[in-house]
């Protein structure tokens, strides 16, 4: 890994951005993009408009009106290289559907500073997204648990 | 559909993890890492002039191979790490074990363990999931 140059940010400031709340809105998944995910995966397209789950990462992440890089920047990542992933958990409802509006909403739950057992700091930060039908029944909720490096802690 | 727990779950292949799906799904999720496109910056980490497969991607092998089981749609929830990255040009299996059986509302639901194989005792990706099970 490249040297870490960045200063390390206080902990409070990780630990302030639990319940920042992304602005949220409204996500449809097209058909081109469902068939291009789809056969990334090396697999066929899903019966009947059905929106092959991969698409759990980035949809509401994009719904919520935020990007992977606005979240790297949230945790005050060193570089795109600092991030680890330590888990992601999606939770399915009712399958998605193709050219279907969705109402999307995501914050910040969690978001703490940890020692590696070999004394490297990363703060561990915690993103839940909640993925809602017309009628407002959840479809899906993903939590996205990634590691923001920090080199060592001496 | 029988199930028990103990089954193996049919192992699902990816004969040849390909760059340019990674390309394409950086687009899509308009990813900045360049580890997912710019080999020179995977040389630069030690990973030699090989792409890094997205995570999201590893973890849609095993999507395809629960689909494949139990029918599109079936998966309620994945649970899922990472220990280790996947690489393009990897010949990856997914793999799963059911670990158990409950009812739940009428219906029948699996729990399983899911993994990616790459060799033996090399499993980059491992994790959980709950799959509906169609009617016996």
């Amino acid at each position: 890994m490249p040297e870490k140059t960045a200063p390390l940010p206080p902990e409070a400031e990780i630990a302030a951005i639990v319940g920042h709340a992304f602005p949220g809105g409204v996500y449809t998944v097209a058909h081109w993009e469902n068939f291009l995910l789809t056969e990334c995966t090396g697999a066929d397209l899903l019966p009947d408009g059905m929106v092959h789950p991969v698409v759990l990462f980035h949809m509401p992440i994009l719904g919520s009106r935020t990007t992977i890089g606005e979240m790297f920047a949230l945790g005050r990542a060193d570089s795109d290289f600092s991030i680890g992933i330590e888990s992601y958990d999606w939770e399915m409802f009712e399958p998605l559907r193709e050219e279907r509006p969705y109402t999307v909403s995501g914050t910040v739950v969690s978001a703490e500073r940890r020692t590696r057992p070999d004394g490297r700091l990363f703060d561990r930060i915690q993103f839940r997204f909640e993925v809602a039908q017309a009628d407002g029944d959840l479809a899906a909720r993903t939590t996205i648990t990634w590691h923001y490096g920090r080199g060592s802690a001496t | 559909m029988k199930v028990q727990a103990g089954d193996q779950i049919p192992g699902w292949l990816m004969d040849s993890v390909r760059p340019e799906r990674m390309r394409t799904m950086a687009a899509i999720l308009r990813d900045p890492n360049p580890v997912h496109w710019d080999r020179n910056a995977c040389d630069a980490l030690g990973f030699g002039r090989r792409t890094i497969n997205q995570g999201p991607l590893g973890l849609s092998y095993m999507v395809n191979m629960l689909h494949a089981w139990a029918g599109p749609g079936c998966i309620t929830r994945l649970i899922m790490t990472f220990p280790k990255v996947v690489l393009d040009g990897d010949r990856i299996t997914a793999r799963g074990e059911v670990t158990g059986l409950r009812a739940e509302g009428g219906q029948r639901f699996a729990d399983c363990r899911v993994w990616l194989d790459r060799g033996p005792d090399d499993h980059p990706l491992q994790g959980t999931a709950t799959v509906r099970l169609p009617a016996e």
